[in-house]
């Protein structure tokens, strides 16, 4: 499926898997891709989201604003993380608690991240919008649509909320450059 | 949710991503804290037995759990 992808569409999936690496997720998904359509600055992608105003930054505020954090979440049912880890930390060492295998688990700083249901949706969706607007190749933009369907992931939501929806930048796309090469 | 108000709210809330995000950093936390006190006890010359009966599990389960790490 990579091989119709465009240059830029494939550094999107590479930025994408970046942006999980860096978050400490253990799996790609749609907000991971959304993330790397806006690090992919020059891409139609990117500047679609851009015309409506969706940059890295809005993106970026919006998952902090709806992750629970582990010490949100701990401090939900009565327990302070930073008091346990301070504790920890007095037995056992600077970075106990960090360095146990079970936190390494939930933070996988290397190695192979599996692509979830949603993404693998998104990129499906991402060809069959290519095909519906007439493109052999499938760019940034597709990649976004793809996105833009319900039940893909994080992305959807996050980007309705801020108006862009997969009507609005369908008919973005045919009304900006009818014809035009993805990228 | 960075504020007081906002956890006092989420301990309160129904919302099963709050509660499940909790009970996932439960776990994380469990088991950082299984692992270290296992570490410890083995580096002060504790049995797999003596593991087993402080952790009120058999001593199958922590051996076959902390065996290849730790020892």
């Amino acid at each position: 499926m990579f091989e119709r992808f465009t240059d830029p569409a494939r550094r999107v999936v590479v930025l994408a898997q970046e942006s999980a690496r860096e978050r400490g997720d253990d799996t790609i998904r749609s907000e991971h891709l959304l993330l790397g359509v806006c690090r992919a600055t020059d891409s139609r992608g990117a500047a679609l989201l851009a015309a409506h105003g969706v940059t890295l930054r809005e993106v970026e505020d919006d998952l902090r604003r709806s992750t629970v954090s582990d010490r949100d979440a701990l401090a939900s049912v009565g327990i302070d993380l930073d008091e346990v880890r301070e504790r920890v930390e007095d037995a056992f060492g600077p970075g106990a608690l960090e360095s146990t295998r079970a936190a390494g688990r939930r933070r996988r700083r290397w190695g192979h991240r599996p692509v979830d249901r949603g993404a693998k949706k998104v990129l499906e969706l991402a060809l069959r919008e290519a095909v519906h607007h007439g493109d052999r190749t499938i760019g940034t933009e597709h990649v976004l649509l793809g996105m833009l369907h319900t039940a893909t992931g994080r992305a959807e939501p996050l980007l309705a909320a801020r108006g862009v929806t997969l009507a609005g930048m369908r008919a973005a796309l045919d009304h900006d450059a009818p014809g035009a090469a993805s990228g | 949710m960075a504020d007081a108000t906002a956890v006092a709210a989420a301990a309160t809330s129904r919302d099963p991503a709050t509660g499940l995000a909790a009970v996932a950093s439960l776990r994380t936390l469990l088991e950082s804290l299984e692992e270290l006190q296992v570490r410890n006890a083995r580096d002060q010359g504790w049995s797999w037995q003596q593991i087993a009966d402080g952790l009120s599990v058999s001593r199958q389960a922590v051996h076959k759990k902390y065996r290849r790490h730790l020892d």
